[in-house]
């Protein structure tokens, strides 16, 4: 018997074909093109996502924010997927977004034409429930500031991608900077996505925040203050810089004119900070460094009387004039209240040239302070071979010399922190998100240098003292505090006529309060004052006393002295 | 023929438990990724209010406020220590 017939045979033949011609299909699939597919497979399913983590914030010393990154939408158009731009331009005005033709004409077949930047989630939500097509959300970090125009030479700006280009922001840049975070996503075939590779704790990839010294209330008091000076003044410059001399602490800093942070910045001069940046002729403030270096040397004593040639000096074919006429000797403290120019340049002429030099490098001159902030100048000192004879006098009243406002403000911290210097600094602390400490300035603040003996300090104290209670200072009184300070009324150089300007004057107050353990040292400089009455008696002593005044009441300075009623 | 349904069983038994791990996996990975996507939006609504507050906080809008106001900075003279 015939077990299948041809028939049969033929159609299991044929099965037979069709199932070897699929698997070799299938080897051919799964085995020769295995690598290829899978990868097409990979790209069509997974995805991935590399997001910046958020920026750090920059706090101040009591942890209010100054700084802060927020994610916010960018809302673009894809020009080769829109269809109805009417429509979009229509949904889109509902919402506040207005599409600018010139910008449409500009990008032409761009696929990304930003519309709208930092456009709340809110909003965004909104738009996205429409389902426009055509429209794409971007979303990107952006930073803030709550306090709006407030410590902005301090806190510096960022470009868009969230990196530091000035400031605070520049310095501390890479704490600041969080982790890039690295995913990849499973889509399924509607393109949604499934899941992540791994689950990240965004908070914990975030930049570290930086706790500055400064303190928000001082540095408004400071600005309020500055800006009254400013504006009164019609002055080109005004600077005001607070420290705290036990530790070298920033308490605040403002630099005028500043720049909003919401504002497009023009004019890149304006981002420069003055207080660390920029010179000036300090003219009388500089005589406590030449009394310092003769006191400290044992050039002189506190107790020497100077003859004052009448208020006419002759130096070498040139006449030095006070403004005061003195018949006969005055002592050292005279000499400071009345800011005798002559009486300092007797004092200095007790000092050899290189003492005299050193000292002025010893008081941190001509060398950078070390703050922590960028684009610190060292100022301009001529070479000590350079020096002819009327250097050293001309340098003893605060001419023929430009210092940084910070270092001016560094030489009366070291007489208020009893000859000691302490680097002034604006970053206090640094601490990641879990609020562990990163850095801390106060650890290596500990120590100082010493630049003069206490004795020294003490003396010059007194006599700054004495300015304030009876010389050029008087207008710097604060009711109810001992105050020690030093006016400064400097004439500008004149590059055009190659001499000094009896028009233009750069005015400066620095003082300390309480006299006895001074917990604030405060520098107000005015530059350039509009003023018939441009001395810095009048117009830098005043905005020091007010400063002065709230800054120690907010900080609950224990008075020292009896009120004036 | 008891032990052959018996394989028959634990074979679908086991195609089952390995399609429900896979459905469930998936169904919680999609959960998940709600949830991520929920949070997300949570922490961005409290940076944007915690944004809010300190920008309400401001020192020169609660000075304009104050001044507004006709409120005045106290004289040192009416300010009390207590130590």
């Amino acid at each position: 018997m015939k077990k299948y017939s041809d028939r049969d045979s033929l159609l299991i033949f044929i099965v037979l074909i069709f199932f070897f011609i699929l698997f070799i299909k299938l080897m051919y699939l799964q085995i020769i093109l295995h690598v290829k597919i899978d990868r097409v497979v990979k790209k069509m399913v997974t995805k991935n996502n590399i997001e910046n983590s958020k920026r750090g914030d920059i706090l101040d010393i009591k942890g209010n924010i100054l700084a802060t990154s927020v994610k916010q939408y960018i809302i673009f158009l894809d020009s080769k997927i829109i269809k109805d731009l009417n429509k979009i331009k229509m949904i889109l005005f509902k919402y506040g977004i207005k599409i600018k033709e010139q910008k449409i004409t500009e990008f032409k077949e761009k696929s990304y034409i930003p519309i709208a930047y930092n456009v709340n989630i809110d909003i965004a939500n909104k738009i996205r429930s429409q389902k426009l097509e055509g429209v794409g959300f971007d979303v990107r970090y952006t930073r803030h500031h709550p306090e709006g125009k407030f410590l902005t030479h301090i806190l510096g700006i960022t470009d868009c991608c969230g990196n530091g280009l000035e400031g605070i922001e520049k310095k501390y840049n890479k704490y600041l900077l969080g982790s890039k975070i690295v995913t990849r996503m499973y889509r399924d075939g509607y393109g949604h996505i499934i899941m992540q590779d791994k689950l990240v704790d965004q908070s914990k990839m975030c930049g570290q925040n930086v706790i500055l010294s400064i303190d928000r209330n001082i540095q408004f008091i400071a600005e309020q203050e500055l800006r009254k000076a400013f504006d009164k003044y019609n002055a080109k410059k005004a600077i005001c810089i607070i420290q705290n001399p036990k530790n070298g602490g920033i308490l605040a800093m403002v630099s005028l004119p500043d720049f909003d942070f919401s504002n497009r910045i023009k004019n890149l001069k304006i981002l420069r900070n003055s207080a660390i940046s920029d010179v000036y002729e300090p003219g009388s403030t500089f005589k406590i460094v030449t009394i310092a270096a003769a006191l400290d040397m044992g050039k002189i004593k506190c107790s020497d009387s100077f003859y004052l040639e009448n208020g006419k000096l002759k130096l070498g074919g040139h006449i030095i004039r006070d403004n005061h006429k003195i018949n006969g000797t005055v002592s050292l403290s005279k000499i400071m209240e009345i800011s005798s120019n002559i009486g300092i340049i007797k004092i200095a002429q007790k000092l050899v040239k290189k003492e005299f030099y050193d000292y002025i490098k010893k008081f941190g001159f001509h060398s950078l302070t070390g703050i922590d902030l960028i684009g610190e100048s060292k100022g301009i000192l001529m070479n000590l071979k350079y020096w002819n004879h009327l250097t050293l006098p001309t340098i003893s009243f605060g001419q023929g010399i430009a210092v940084t406002p910070i270092q001016m403000l560094s030489a009366f911290s070291i007489i208020a922190n009893d000859g000691v210097f302490k680097k002034p600094y604006v970053v206090q602390e640094i601490r990641k998100v879990n609020n562990k400490i990163t850095f801390n300035i106060l650890d290596n603040q500990k120590l100082g240098k010493r630049v003069v003996s206490y004795e020294t300090a003490q003396i010059i104290k007194k006599l700054l003292r004495n300015v304030v209670e009876s010389g050029t200072g008087k207008n710097a009184k604060v009711n109810g505090y001992s105050v020690a300070g030093k006016t400064g009324t400097a004439q500008k150089f004149d590059h055009k006529t190659k001499s000094y300007s009896t028009k233009f004057y750069t005015v400066s107050f620095c003082g300390m309060l309480p006299v006895i353990n001074p917990k604030l040292v405060i520098l107000v400089i005015i530059d350039e004052p509009k003023s018939n009455n441009y001395y810095a008696a009048a117009v830098a002593a005043p905005v020091f006393a007010n400063i002065a005044k709230r800054t120690a009441e907010y900080l609950g300075i224990k008075k020292d002295k009896y009120e004036i009623v | 023929m008891y032990k052959y349904f018996l394989l028959i069983i634990l074979i679908i038994l086991s195609i089952f438990i390995y399609l429900w791990q896979q459905n469930t996996s998936i169904r919680f990975a999609y959960k998940v990724s709600n949830l991520q996507t929920k949070y997300n939006k949570i922490s961005i609504e409290n940076d944007l209010l915690k944004l809010k507050i300190n920008s309400l906080l401001a020192l020169e809008k609660m000075y304009s406020i104050a001044d507004r106001n006709g409120l005045m900075r106290p004289d040192g003279n009416n300010v009390v220590y207590l130590n």
